[in-house]
């Protein structure tokens, strides 16, 4: 393996914050400059709450959410099973072994390239990393387009707004911006600003993940997901992750944990997924 | 502090510096844990199971965590011994702990080409022999759950190949003790035990098996005591060395199977949650043998207390070593 090219390390942190940010929902940051200092949009962490517990067993994967100051990251996620809650139940002060950073993360747009970003719910963990970035380098437009199941889900419209992007948002049950499917109103947009070809990121449910490459790659665009596996290690030694390759022959799985886990649209097999 | 405890061990025809070694399929092909710690200061690495050809592995999902294990159906996926050889094993050559091949073949004659294929080669110090897959030939079953075809196989190993032959053994027998034997009848110059365990999950809500090979093997700490179980099963059944493992978390866990007669043990899931369970585990028995000072790891190995009496007269001392753990 190359190293430079993961230069990963693990940091045992101290946990700096810790809210419920909405319904189920958790922000949390840390300090840990090793981490911070090598950190991309789209890469990833393998967090693991109890070093001598056995249950649960195998470290979490979560997305870099996003840097403070420079010397902080954060991680946003919901509670969906025992290791999740675990993490939930944590206070300030109390440590965390984080490895990282994992994954090859977003390759960038070109200079004054539009970018549309496409976030179903959680998808949002990585994209607000990537705003930050884009937003920061202040040469690309960006548009966003953030899709939740319901109001109670929304969070972090204040933080994106204050980035300074141009931001859609969705509900399914319309309790809360437009009622319908992020991935209609990104359809449409396309439609619409057929001037020039913008690049898509897009990162949520594999269901979302699949209409949007698909159409992508039907109109000729360039579409980068940021795919989930189920991970064994993040690290490439177990090949849990596999994600099956489009076409290839010779590499019939990718690895999500090392080929990913962002990937061109038209790398995947999606009539698998 | 006193001089460092002798840690070296010989496992049949191959002395390690010491008795901790990477298990296959849970260390890549050798050097991805090194941003961790240099893996040349494990005893041994066994690298990825390889076949004759490349194999792409099964379909996700592949595996599973149920409560302290892990379910996995990888398939066995892997780049072939060709391509292992001539690509990945010349990039190990900084690597100073012995790079153990594990191989696996759908018939006999698989396993045999893939002796000839590794003698000769440099780098490769010995060979462990995975007899979990299902051969072919007999209708699925796996080689390593008859007496006979494990015997087969590992003569045919043995008469292709002057390196040290492992082989490796699958729980997922009536009679381990049985298998065993035939290996060492066979020529095995050792035995590891243990695979993983065949096991299963659903999922209620969709009623569908949670791995979509539908049976995996599992492995980590919810299998320890069965393992543990099966490795004083087969020392007591051969005279070879045998390699224990099976949900080996830490240096204590190590111990106890140093204990029932392993004469090394491997480290598996433990590295997929830690990195650096297997290095922790060298550094964890040293440190145990300086408090306890036992001058040499040889000491331990078999050195289980079973007497009656013994065991209410070392009660104190079970105590003592308690707090010491
Ligand atoms: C590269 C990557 C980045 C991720 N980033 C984030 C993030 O930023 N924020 C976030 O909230 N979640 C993220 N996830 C998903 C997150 O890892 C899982 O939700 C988490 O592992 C569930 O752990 P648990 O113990 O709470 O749930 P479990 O008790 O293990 O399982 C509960 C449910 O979650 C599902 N699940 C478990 N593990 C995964 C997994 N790896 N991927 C998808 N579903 C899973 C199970 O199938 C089950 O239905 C990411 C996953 C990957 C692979
Ligand atoms: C992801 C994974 C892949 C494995 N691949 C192999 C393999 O290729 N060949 C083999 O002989 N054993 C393989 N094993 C079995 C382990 O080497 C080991 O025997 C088993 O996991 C029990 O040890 P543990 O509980 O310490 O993991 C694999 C295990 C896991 C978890
Ligand atoms: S999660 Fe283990 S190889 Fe990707």
């Amino acid at each position: 393996m190359d190293k430079s090219r993961y230069p990963m390390v693990e940091e045992v942190v101290s946990i700096g914050f810790n809210r419920e940010i909405g319904k189920d929902t958790f922000l949390m940051g840390f300090p840990c400059v090793a981490l911070t200092s090598r950190a991309k949009p789209g890469q990833f962490l393998m967090i693991q709450v109890d070093r001598q517990a056995k249950d649960p067993l195998l470290r979490r994967p979560f997305s870099i959410h996003g840097v403070l100051d420079s010397n902080r990251l954060m991680i946003l996620y919901k509670v969906v099973g025992k290791g999740t809650a675990l993490l939930s139940a944590l206070r300030e002060g109390d440590t965390i072994s984080a490895i990282g950073p994992l994954g090859n993360g977003f390759t960038l747009p070109g200079p004054g390239e539009r970018a549309l970003l496409v976030a179903g719910g959680m998808g949002i963990a990585p994209l607000f990393f990537l705003t930050q970035v884009l937003t920061r380098a202040q040469n690309h437009s960006v548009k966003m387009f953030l899709g939740f199941p319901t109001s109670q889900d929304v969070v972090l419209i204040d933080q994106l707004k204050g980035l300074g992007v141009d931001l859609s948002l969705t509900t399914e049950d319309g309790s809360l911006g437009i009622k319908g499917l992020v991935t209609d109103l990104w359809d449409q947009t396309l439609s619409q600003e057929s001037t020039q070809k913008p690049v898509t990121y897009a990162c949520g449910p594999a269901s979302m993940l699949k209409e949007i490459a698909q159409k992508a790659i039907a109109r000729n665009l360039r579409c980068y997901v940021c795919l989930e596996g189920y991970m064994g290690c993040g690290l490439g030694i177990c090949q849990g992750c596999a994600a099956k390759a489009a076409g290839s022959k010779d590499k019939p799985y990718y690895y999500v944990c090392q080929d990913g886990p962002v990937f061109s649209a038209e790398m995947i097999d999606w009539e698998v997924m | 502090m006193g001089a460092l405890p002798e840690l070296s061990v010989d496992i049949g025809g191959l002395k390690i510096k010491n008795p901790v070694i990477a298990a296959s399929g849970t260390f890549g092909y050798g050097d991805e844990l090194a941003p961790f710690y240099d893996p040349s200061l494990l005893g041994a690495i066994i690298v990825k199971g390889l076949s004759l050809r490349p194999m792409p592995g099964n379909p996700p999902p592949r595996i599973v965590e149920t409560p302290c294990g892990l379910l996995n159906a990888i398939g066995l996926a892997n780049i072939g011994i060709e391509a292992f050889v001539g690509e990945k094993l010349p990039s190990l050559a900084t690597i100073k702990a012995p790079i153990i091949t594990n191989i696996y073949g759908h018939t006999i004659e698989d396993y045999a080409e893939m002796a000839r294929r590794i003698e000769g080669v440099k780098g490769i110090a010995a060979v462990e022999v995975n007899i979990s897959c299902p051969n072919v030939e007999q209708g699925g079953m796996a080689f390593g759950r008859d007496p006979d075809s494990a015997a087969r196989v590992a003569d045919r190993v043995v008469e292709n190949t002057t390196k040290p032959v492992i082989v490796k053994l699958t729980p997922n027998v009536t009679d381990i003790g049985l298998i065993a034997k035939a290996v060492e009848a066979a020529g095995a110059q050792s035995i590891s035990v243990t695979n993983t365990f065949l096991g299963m999950a659903v999922d209620v809500a969709t009623r569908r098996p949670k791995l979509a090979n539908m049976v995996g093997g599992l492995s980590g700490p919810a299998i320890k005591p069965m393992a543990l179980y099966l490795v004083h099963e087969v020392v007591k059944a051969v005279r070879i060395p045998v390699i224990g493992l099976g949900g080996i978390m830490d240096y204590h866990d190590a111990l106890e199977f140093l204990l029932v007669g392993a004469r090394a043990i491997q480290v598996g899931t433990a590295n997929l949650v830690n990195p650096k369970a297997a290095i922790e585990i060298v550094n964890g028995l040293t440190d145990f043998c300086l408090r306890e000072k036992i001058k040499d790891i040889n000491e331990i190995i078999g050195a289980l207390e079973t007497k009656g009496e013994d065991h209410e007269k070392k009660g104190d001392r079970k105590d003592k070593s308690k707090a010491n753990f």
